[in-house]
């Protein structure tokens, strides 16, 4: 990994829902600055509600913070920047009523590539994730995983400098989280994007990541900064070395307090009471 | 602000449905009042006013109300019983589902009104045309929503209660037939609907008594006003009453 | 069942060559019960052919041919109402009527339901004022519309029209509504344009609910337009379901019933097949 310049400069950047005082008050992001660093695959994990998804809506510019900037290469961030940011949701967001291939197009027709680059474009992201021979299917004849894939390709033939997850593995079963995972480092070993990837999974943040980023419950700031320093493609037997263990463990004990403190928090919840569901 | 704005936005919109309904009776009192519409197509709104209140003290309405009302009742009653009791006997088994479940939509697909002059060569233009007629068409929302609702209790349910004892009796009693209830009603109601506008569009087009005929008499003699007085006063009933059953399909709804 | 065998092992020991032939008949009952048992569509065909048979029996024998007439009659008798004069132009007029309707309906419909889908206030403001019109019994002003359209076609399709356009708008306004916010999210988020969420976002999405609700306007547009063309006794087919009613002729009455009765099946298994084929991502 080189030491780059910054693709992503999160300065002081917070966010609250609704009014103080209000029912519906949630302060869900509290002050919080990162760069992120060129070709780098940040991970954000924290516990639930701890705001980490809507770091990554400010990031990608789907959402104005209710206070601090975000500069994207150099230039502050005043909407969505099609052209060098892309996302992969972990609800279903490919179109149902298009082909996968239909759908990698249509990102591509939103985005304003020209129309002859739309098939090779199309055909070279479908084969990068594994989809060639289901490019004439509807994501409702595929599995989980494969629609994920779909989504992946979609957001990759955008040819964009950074690349947003927002838990995209969040829906799938264990094994086939585990295939993905293994397959997306192969693949972002090959091109040079930054990602931002938001996860639960303890030993999807280790296995992917350069750096972690650890959240402290809500409202969520940054608790610590974890650097994984292991080359990509990283191999599926680093999952079982030493070094990962230890990183995961690490990653668990900062966690652990965070978590047990996101489910009791007696901060307001949306009818006034306390505790935990 | 979420709640601030999402009470301005309610209360917005109710005020642009009031102003549009104003507009409109604005538009009609002035179009006949000044600008001269021909009052033999739109009679003017506050005659209309007045010969609904004349109406109502005076209880013109009443036989014609009394005829449509026994053919509803009557109608009504008719095919609620027929179509549960076959809904729930085609509901038995699989099989029996599969033969009439489509058989009954099919014949429901088409409007049945059409068949009123057979009804009415059969019967005559009394109201034992409109009876038949009211409750055939009514039949088969009923008895699709009683199929629909017996069939599809959770088998769950069934062998739970099987297991325990339970006799065809209780079975019934306690499992499918709560279970079946919202459903039902959600068909009774469709009926009840379907089964008033039938009597009344019967009546429109061959009658000799009943509300929908008398609309139609004012209709011939051109006594605009009186008409539409009528045509409220059916519409405003048509209303409460539907208002009713959905008030009580509800009730039934949340006990069960 | 354990009756049934004793009783053929009681056949069985008195006469043989008997029991041999029920037990043979029985396998054969046998397998014809679980081929109908497999095929419910035939036993539907089947309770349908008994129907007609009845009706046939019950017509020709026993009631009254002034009232009812048997189908046998009805069906071979089919000619003689389409050479009634003036039948077939009116039959002619009538499907006119349902496809102009039909068309009407559906343009207005889609027109007002984008307007009022696509723009939340509107749809907050204009929907509740849309489903208090739909919910009025219009039948009460059947005599109204001819009285301002004449006895002519116009208030027919009018009237059918009213029938037909609302099931569309509700539909229109429902597959807009629920389309999965985070479908436009996404596709916000790769660059799309006004213009482009709505003719590959929204546009495709409400297609299947727009197709329900033009086989929903069908039905209303069959219910208005046929009611329209029974209420007018002087013209069209009210004036002959008339004429043959005051002539106590069943036969040509049911011959001329069924003819429009095919007619509405077979609008309505047009728009029904549009549905399927529209819906096929669903």
């Amino acid at each position: 990994m080189t030491a780059g310049d910054v693709a992503v400069r999160i300065k002081g950047v917070g966010h609250q829902f609704g009014e103080a005082g209000e029912t519906q008050y949630v302060r869900a992001l509290a002050d919080t600055s990162l760069d992120i660093l060129r070709g780098e695959l940040l991970c954000l994990i924290g516990p639930s509600g701890c705001g980490k998804s809507t770091l990554l809506n400010v990031v990608g510019g789907l959402m104005e913070p209710s206070s601090g900037s975000v500069e994207v290469s150099g230039h502050p961030l005043r909407g969505p920047r099609p052209s060098e940011i892309a996302f992969v949701f972990q609800e279903n967001a490919l179109f149902p009523w298009n082909t996968v291939e239909e759908n990698v197009r249509l990102g591509m027709l939103f985005q304003g590539v020209p129309k002859s680059e739309h098939e090779p474009r199309a055909r070279k992201s479908l084969e990068a994730v594994g989809l060639a021979d289901f490019a004439k299917h509807y994501p409702g004849q595929l599995s989980g995983g494969m629609r994920q894939r779909a989504a992946l390709a979609r957001a990759l033939a955008l040819q964009t400098g950074i690349l947003l997850m927002d838990e995209p593995f969040g829906a799938l079963d264990e094994q086939t989280r585990m295939i993905l995972g293994e397959d997306l480092s192969v693949l972002l070993s090959r091109t040079e994007k930054t990602i931002v990837f938001v996860t639960h999974s303890l030993g999807e943040a280790v296995f992917l990541a350069d750096r972690v980023a650890v959240f402290s419950a809500r409202p969520g700031s940054i608790k610590k900064i974890i650097k994984v320093d292991e080359p990509h493609p990283r191999n599926p037997s680093f999952v079982t070395s030493e070094k990962f263990t230890e990183l995961r463990n690490e990653l668990y004990a900062l966690l652990h307090d965070e978590i047990r403190k996101a489910v009791s928090e007696t901060a307001p919840t949306r009818n006034g009471a306390g505790g935990a569901a | 602000m979420a709640r601030r704005s999402e009470r301005t936005r309610q209360l917005a919109s109710r005020t642009v449905q009031i102003a549009f309904l104003l507009a409109v009776l604005l538009l009609w009192y002035l179009a006949t009042t000044f600008w001269g519409v021909n009052r033999l197509l739109l009679p003017n709104p506050v005659e209309v006013w007045e010969q609904l209140m004349e109406v109502l003290r005076s209880g013109n309405y009443l036989p014609d109300l009394r005829v449509t009302a026994t053919e509803f009742v009557v109608a009504f009653l008719l095919s609620t019983t027929t179509g549960t009791v076959v809904g729930f006997f085609a509901s038995r088994s699989r099989f029996w589902t599969r033969v009439f479940e489509p058989l009954f939509a099919g014949i429901f697909s088409i409007p049945i009104i059409l068949f009123l002059p057979l009804y009415v060569l059969f019967f005559g233009l009394g109201l034992e045309s409109k009876i038949a007629l009211g409750a055939t068409i009514s039949f088969f929302p009923i008895v699709l929503a009683t199929i629909a609702g017996f069939s599809n209790v959770d088998r769950t349910l069934i062998t739970a209660a099987r297991s325990m004892g339970a006799s065809d009796w209780l079975l019934f009693r306690y499992v499918l037939l709560p279970a079946a209830l919202p459903v039902i009603l959600g068909g009774l109601r469709i009926g009840f609907t379907i089964c008033l506008l039938s009597i009344l569009g019967s009546e429109t087009i061959a009658s000799l008594a009943g509300l929908g005929h008398h609309i139609v008499e004012l209709a011939e003699n051109m006594e605009m006003s009186r008409m539409f007085a009528y045509i409220a006063f059916v519409v405003v009933m048509v209303a409460l009453l539907n208002a009713v059953v959905s008030h009580l399909e509800a009730r039934g709804r949340r006990r069960g | 069942m354990s009756s049934a065998h004793s009783s053929e092992i009681k056949s069985a020991a008195s006469a043989p060559a008997f029991a041999a032939r029920s037990s043979e008949d029985e396998s054969r009952l046998k397998l014809a019960r679980r081929f109908f048992f497999r095929h419910p569509g035939m036993v539907r065909l089947g309770i349908v052919i008994v129907i007609f048979i009845g009706w046939e029996i019950a017509a020709r024998w026993f009631m009254d041919p002034l009232f009812i007439s048997p189908p046998s009659r009805v069906f071979s008798s089919l000619g003689s109402v389409l050479d009634t004069s003036g039948v077939p132009a009116a039959l002619r007029i009538t499907f006119f009527e349902l496809a102009v309707a039909f068309l009407i309906a559906v343009t207005v419909g889609l027109v007002i339901g984008l307007a009022i889908g696509l723009q939340p206030f509107a749809r907050r403001s204009m929907m509740p004022i849309v489903l208090l019109v739909y919910g009025l019994p219009q039948i009460t002003i059947l005599p109204l519309f001819i009285l301002f359209f004449g006895i002519g076609p116009a208030s027919k399709i009018a009237f059918g029209v009213t029938h037909g356009v609302f099931p569309i708008v509700i539909t229109v306004v429902a597959g807009i509504q629920n389309l999965k916010p985070i479908l436009l999210t996404s596709a916000r988020s790769m660059g799309a344009s006004r213009w482009q969420l709505l003719r590959h976002v929204i546009f495709p999405h409400m297609i299947p609910s727009f197709f329900a609700g033009m086989r929903l306007g069908m039905s209303g547009v069959l219910l208005g337009v046929l009611l329209a063309e029974l209420y007018v006794s002087t013209a069209g087919i009210g004036y002959f379901t008339q004429m043959f009613t005051e002539n106590f002729d069943p036969t040509k009455l049911f011959g001329l019933i069924a003819m429009l009765a095919a007619m509405a099946i077979i609008l309505n298994e047009i728009v029904r097949r549009a549905e399927v084929r529209f819906s096929r991502w669903r």
